[in-house]
């Protein structure tokens, strides 16, 4: 066998070494496979097992794709459309909130010097060294003075605090890299800042703005923390609070249980997975430099 | 006294600093010396710039600021649950009693210990991952996409993915270490193995992102110099430590870093799957403190906690850029 990895500069006898080194690396690129891929093949695998396979003679280690038409009675079964309706309009507001006030203040901060930008920047960062477990007991104290428990908009209000820095971040990192001379020719026609920044960067950082808003997004729809302490109304429960809810004292059949999982996690890694680059790039270039 | 200070201490957070870039000036050219105005006159030239920051500034100085300001004045007194207006100064009390206390500590040790090997694990697997799926083979896009989908997955599915894995009587993992004839513990019942357990499950959620940042960096790793030392001999082993590595440390050092800060604070996978159980086994400080204020109702002991958790985020942070800053300057003299 000889190997395909760049071998011409190698020393004689370096067959030998190269094709134990392809294996190694096939070795080792298969256990990440199988340590990244398993749970999730066991989500689905779950989900598609019948309640006499997981309580009695045993989960099958294989697919069995005709147990599909269990899904939907599995479904109707538990209130997750409406918890993922609940989630999907706390993602939504959190985003929207998070980058109307993110757009103007990455702006300001990648653009302009300014008394006090050394405190403005400590400010969005030390939000990512807050535990929310602190925060979650003023806000408590708080939220119940105003009647914003059970209720969807505090919870954003929440949620816009520790996401919309991360929104900053990202935003600051595209505006960085937009060159200064197009807004020149705009400054010197007399455009106020605000115009430039709606009508010539924000065309310009679009494909940051998509990847935030998927950030921020998910990260409402993903949030459990503020929501399980928060919302006590069942009817008002994102989908975190409602899967949890499936560990706690009443007893749900698991292969229910990872099909909703699964159906709460498609969207996510639909979109992570399609956005993966953008997002990627978006995140090193605000608070990772590489 | 001119922005000269204020902008330093911006460089300071943004660890390759764009303080003295041409993007980031704007005002006047960097280098160039200010002309001499009046402190008054550039407040007002700058009154348009705070208007672009004030929507964000003032949202976080209710949410975080006020709310952190409230924390702290919480763990000074003695607050309870049921009324969280009404309650007594008692100044240091809260902390004396958390000094005094074993499960204080072993939730200390725990977050360290949960920390300690999660950073670990998640920036040495994202490295080798990263690494190896940096050179190409036949369906690379295929594994770096079942890779990246742990991140992906929303922590509350993987906390029940895990939990059903880790389960006592139908758990896969339980049945496949008895079918080995190596036993079977309680990964989540057992106080030996929880934190263990729990670990494996943050570190499978976390290193996906890790492995996503080096692989950006690893493009940066210009490609000539590699070459030329494949040319000098160098093994590849070598090539890595001497090429690649230092092209990457700046980019591992912001990785454990964030990485730290995340799970001294990380909550919802630990919570979910064991509440701090089993018998405090995985209790860290930011579950402790959740636990405390609403299963034993004590706001201002909750509060106190949450102080000292971020006391030691805060460290975290303040070493590492004070290392950072040092290791600028040797650079640059």
């Amino acid at each position: 066998m000889t190997a395909t990895t760049p071998t011409r500069m190698r020393p004689t006898g370096a067959h030998a070494i190269s094709a134990g080194r392809t294996l190694g690396r096939i070795l080792a690129i298969g256990l990440l496979v199988v340590f990244a891929g398993f749970p999730v093949y066991w989500m689905i695998n779950t989900s598609l097992s019948t309640n006499a396979d997981l309580y009695g003679t045993g989960q099958t280690f294989l697919l069995d794709l005709t147990n599909v038409t269990g899904w939907w009675p599995m479904i109707e079964g538990v209130p997750l459309l409406l918890w993922l309706r609940n989630s999907a309009v706390i993602a939504s507001g959190t985003a929207l909130l998070s980058l109307f006030l993110a757009l103007s203040a990455a702006y300001a901060l990648s653009r302009f010097r300014f008394y006090g930008r050394g405190i403005v920047g400590f400010l969005f960062f030390s939000t990512q060294m807050l535990p929310e477990a602190l925060i979650i007991v003023p806000l408590y104290a708080l939220f119940a003075g105003y009647g914003l428990l059970n209720n969807h908009g505090g919870l954003i209000l929440a949620n816009v605090a520790f996401v919309m820095p991360v929104a900053v971040f990202i935003l600051k990192g595209a505006i960085d890299k937009v060159p200064h001379e197009i807004e020149e020719a705009a400054r010197i026609d007399g455009c106020s800042r605000g115009r430039i920044l709606l009508s010539i960067v924000l065309p310009l950082v679009l494909p940051s703005i998509a990847a935030a808003a998927i950030i921020v997004f998910f990260d409402g729809w993903n949030e459990f923390l503020f929501a399980n302490t928060f919302i006590s109304n069942a009817d008002l429960w994102p989908a975190t609070v409602g899967l949890s809810s499936f560990l706690g004292e009443f007893f749900t059949p698991m292969n229910q249980v990872m099909l909703c999982a699964m159906l709460f996690a498609l969207p996510a890694i639909a979109f992570f997975l399609w956005a993966q680059r953008g997002i990627v790039a978006g995140l090193t270039s605000g608070s990772v430099k590489g | 006294m001119t922005a000269e200070p204020a902008s330093r201490t911006t460089s300071r957070f943004r660890p390759t600093g764009s303080t003295g870039a041409p993007h980031s000036g704007g005002r006047r050219p960097p280098g160039a010396s200010p002309r001499p105005r009046s402190f008054l006159r550039r407040l007002r030239d700058q009154f348009g710039i705070y208007l672009f920051l004030l929507p964000a500034v003032a949202y976080l100085c209710v949410f975080t600021v006020y709310a952190l300001i409230r924390g702290v004045m919480l763990s000074v007194t003695a607050t309870r649950l049921v009324n969280p207006d009404g309650g007594r100064y008692v100044g240091a009390e809260n902390f004396q009693y958390l000094i005094a206390s074993d499960p204080f500590w072993h939730s200390v040790v725990t977050t360290l210990l949960y920390t300690g090997f999660t950073v670990i694990a998640v920036v040495l697997l994202g490295t080798a991952a990263a690494v190896a799926l940096d050179a190409r083979f036949f369906g690379r896009s295929v594994v770096r996409a079942i890779a990246t989908i742990p991140w992906a997955i929303p922590t509350i599915a993987a906390s029940l993915i895990f939990a059903w894995i880790y389960n006592d009587q139908q758990g896969i993992l339980g049945q496949g270490t008895r079918a080995l004839g190596l036993g079977q513990p309680g990964w989540l019942t057992d106080p030996d193995w929880g934190l263990f357990s729990v670990t494996v499950a943050t570190v499978w959620k976390a290193f996906p992102l890790a492995m996503l940042v080096m692989l950006a960096a690893l493009q940066s790793v210009p490609h000539e110099l590699k070459e030329a030392a494949w040319i000098d001999g160098a093994t590849r082993w070598q090539t890595f430590r001497a090429v690649t590595l230092p092209h990457l440390a700046p980019t591992i050092r912001v990785l454990t870093l964030l990485m730290t800060i995340w799970s001294i604070r990380r909550f919802e996978i630990i919570y979910v799957m064991t509440g701090g159980g089993p018998i405090d086994a995985t209790n860290t400080l930011v579950v402790s403190i959740y636990n405390t204020a609403f299963a034993d109702q004590h706001l201002g002991r909750a509060a106190a906690i949450g102080v000292l958790a971020l006391g030691l985020s805060l460290t975290v942070t303040m070493i590492y850029f004070v290392v950072e800053r040092r290791r600028e300057r040797k650079g640059e003299s």
